[in-house]
């Protein structure tokens, strides 16, 4: 008995290696589960730092929000849309707009500015032919 | 003269009845405004994961129309 107590039946003994194997397999998948979890971890924490959205967020709220709205306007396949063309089309005539109108005022006042001196210096002008003429 | 002082009395009578009314809705629109602000600051995950959802919804719907 002593000596199958000491030396168990190969089948027990295979059976005791084969509860330590999975065991042993068990706590390495543990260990790798972990491990990974642990770098996943460090990994978003390293993408949130870098994107640092609570800082964007806390700097620009709306505009945060907004682009966010975008971003899933455009994944929920809203960009080739008659509405995204409408917006656009909207805002470019807005920015066209605001952009060529005070240029263009610029450009009339100045066109104004120049044909003033010019009638004024032309009038002169006359005014000096006409007395040589007298 | 007289149909001037009228009218400018009247205009003057409508400013001053107006004039509170619209400080308050100022009022109002600023206050809302901060508390839109401080909820986005306080809960910014809830805020751009409820604007991406949204922003799904309406390309969905835009591609659908």
């Amino acid at each position: 008995m002593q000596s199958q107590e000491k030396n168990p039946p190969n089948g027990r003994a295979a059976e005791n290696d084969g509860v330590h194997t999975i065991g042993q397999r068990v706590d390495r998948v543990s260990d790798s589960a972990q491990e990974a979890w642990t770098q996943t971890r460090g990994a978003f924490s390293d993408l949130t730092d870098a994107i640092d959205i609570k800082g964007r967020v806390k700097r620009r709220p709306y505009g945060s929000v907004a682009a966010a709205l975008g971003l899933g306007y455009v994944i929920g396949g809203g960009i080739f849309t008659p509405l995204t063309s409408r917006i656009v089309r909207l805002g470019l005539r807005i920015g066209v707009r605001l952009a060529l109108v005070p240029l263009l005022k610029d450009q009339i006042a100045g066109l104004a500015t120049v044909l003033a001196d010019g009638d004024s210096g032309a009038g002169r002008g006359t005014g000096k032919g006409h007395k040589a003429a007298k | 003269m007289e149909m001037t002082d009228q009218i400018e009395a009247t205009a003057r009578e409508i400013g001053d009845r107006v004039r509170p009314q619209i400080e308050d809705a100022k009022r109002r629109l600023t206050s809302l405004n901060d508390k839109a602000i401080d909820y986005i600051k306080e809960n910014p995950g809830t805020c751009l994961v409820g604007a991406v959802a949204l922003g799904f919804l309406i390309g969905k719907i835009a591609r659908r129309v």
